[in-house]
């Protein structure tokens, strides 16, 4: 069959990719879930006292970020089962999303223990004990002053982070998870092949408005929750 | 599913992995050459607000930014051979497209994307550099180049030199999707071998550390350069 570009075949292939997104936002949400928790107890680690606890937390958080996704999404999708088989748990039938998810939340928890330990690091120390001697308790102190402040800190960092995993997502394709990148490889296999490239260009709008909307979400926050507050300028 | 590791297997495979180091390490440093003056050029465009570039640079980096990598491999390698053949074809030029070695494809989806990456990463520490830098080096008679090579461009480096070293790093952590260009560079090779045995646990720990020990070495080398770099530093404080 002969190539030809037929700009008609995007708009055609909007409609049938765009319900697909569902798969996507459902990964992305559990994956930032569970991996903020993973951050949250990773960035615990590094600021703690603990020299060991700072070490692992340090070491995971460097070997993640050398990982390539891929890799990590194979050695995931087949150490899982072979590490749960060994102990006698058959998880071969398990949906794959779960794979993709567990990757991603790993992946992410090492992206946020970085963002919360910076954030939670930019707030001045003097806060917290100001907090403390006007009579609240450490507890108090941390969830009424020093959260807020480093909430907002976290944000744009929380945002790019957000937008890497989502396209980063995008990769679980490759072990079989029909998401909207999955969906257009589909839609490709059924044409034969023909109108790639209309098809990816499809995609690549799709993911390409989805960035620009979560970009102007959290920027948008930002200025919302720094409203009144004295940020020091940054440029 | 054997019980426990194959070693003989880990180890063979290992080497195997190893193997493709030297394309991916090509990949990324001819990426890195093409994207390094152009980045900075799209960056001063940016900065110094030129009219046409400005807005295309912007749209561009939104773009490169806003897509996955796979997206943009498969757009490049899907629309390059078209665009080739219809040129070929007006010229008369007697060259099969689809026989062209997918490092080319490659060398551009790296070099277009890792240009985007670091137009940001030179927008933002180039506006570090004060202007009266510049006005200063112009002042005591320096041409504009000069003054870029001999004042700008060092301090700019200081600040830009981790950024970069990120961007290399995600630079070939993104090279293991060269598979999806039939490149043989690590993952594919390991996987390759894995096919035959469905040892693919024991592959994809090969592949780990191979690019644990890349990342590892490249982070190691930045760190050397930056140290070395640090006595333009004092001028940028």
């Amino acid at each position: 069959m002969e190539k030809y570009f037929d700009a008609s075949y995007i708009f055609e292939a909007l409609p049938m990719l765009i319900p697909f997104l569902k798969v996507t936002f459902y990964v992305t949400v559990l994956s930032v879930l569970f991996g903020s928790i993973i951050g949250l107890i990773l960035a615990i680690m590094k600021l703690g006292k603990n020299k060991i606890g700072q070490k692992i937390a340090n070491g995971y958080t460097t070997i993640l970020r050398c990982t390539p996704s891929i890799v990590l999404l194979f050695l995931v999708y087949y150490g899982v089962p072979a590490l749960a088989g060994s102990f006698g748990i058959d998880l071969n039938s398990l949906d794959t999303s779960v794979f993709v998810i567990i990757t991603f939340s790993l992946q992410f928890g090492a992206y946020m223990s970085e963002v919360i330990r910076s954030a939670y690091e930019s707030i001045d120390k003097g806060q917290y004990e100001a907090a403390v001697s006007v009579g609240l308790s450490p507890v108090q102190a941390y969830w009424r002053i020093i959260f807020p402040q480093a909430f907002v800190v976290a944000l744009p960092n929380f945002g790019n982070s957000l937008l890497e995993l989502m396209k980063e997502g995008s990769l679980a394709y490759t072990i079989g998870l029909i998401d909207v990148m999955g969906k257009a490889n589909l839609i490709i296999a059924g044409n034969i092949n023909a109108h790639a490239l209309e098809i990816y260009i499809a995609l690549s709008l799709i993911y390409w408005v989805l960035s620009i909307a979560i970009e102007q979400f959290f920027f948008r926050l930002e200025k919302l929750f720094s409203k009144g507050k004295q940020v020091i300028k940054t440029t | 599913m054997s019980d426990g590791l194959d070693f003989e297997f880990l180890i063979d495979t290992f080497f195997v992995a190893l193997s493709g180091v030297p394309i991916a390490l090509l990949i990324t440093v001819v990426s890195l050459l093409i994207a390094l003056p152009l980045g900075f050029l799209l960056a001063l465009t940016r900065i110094n607000k030129i009219p046409v570039l400005n807005r295309f640079a912007q749209v561009y980096v939104s773009f490169v930014r806003g897509t996955p990598v796979i997206v943009q491999i498969f757009i490049i390698y899907n629309s390059v051979p078209l665009l080739l053949s219809s040129i070929f074809k007006e010229y008369g030029i007697n060259i099969n497209v689809y026989e062209i070695n997918p490092i080319w494809y490659a060398f551009i989806v790296f070099s277009l994307n890792t240009t985007a990456i670091l137009i940001e990463v030179f927008r933002s520490s180039i506006s570090t550099v004060s202007k009266g830098q510049l006005e200063a080096a112009q002042s005591v008679g320096l041409t504009n180049v000069q003054a870029f090579r001999r004042i700008i461009i060092p301090q700019t480096l200081v600040v830009a030199l981790p950024n970069i070293c990120t961007a290399t790093v995600n630079l070939i952590k993104a090279t293991s999707l060269g598979y999806a260009l039939s490149l043989h560079e690590i993952t594919l090779r390991a996987q390759v071998a894995a096919n035959a045995s469905y040892n693919y646990v024991e592959a994809y720990l090969d592949i780990f550390i191979v690019y644990l020990i890349i990342c590892s070495l490249v982070e190691y080398l930045f760190k050397v350069y930056e140290k070395r770099l640090t006595k333009y530093k004092s001028a940028a404080a």
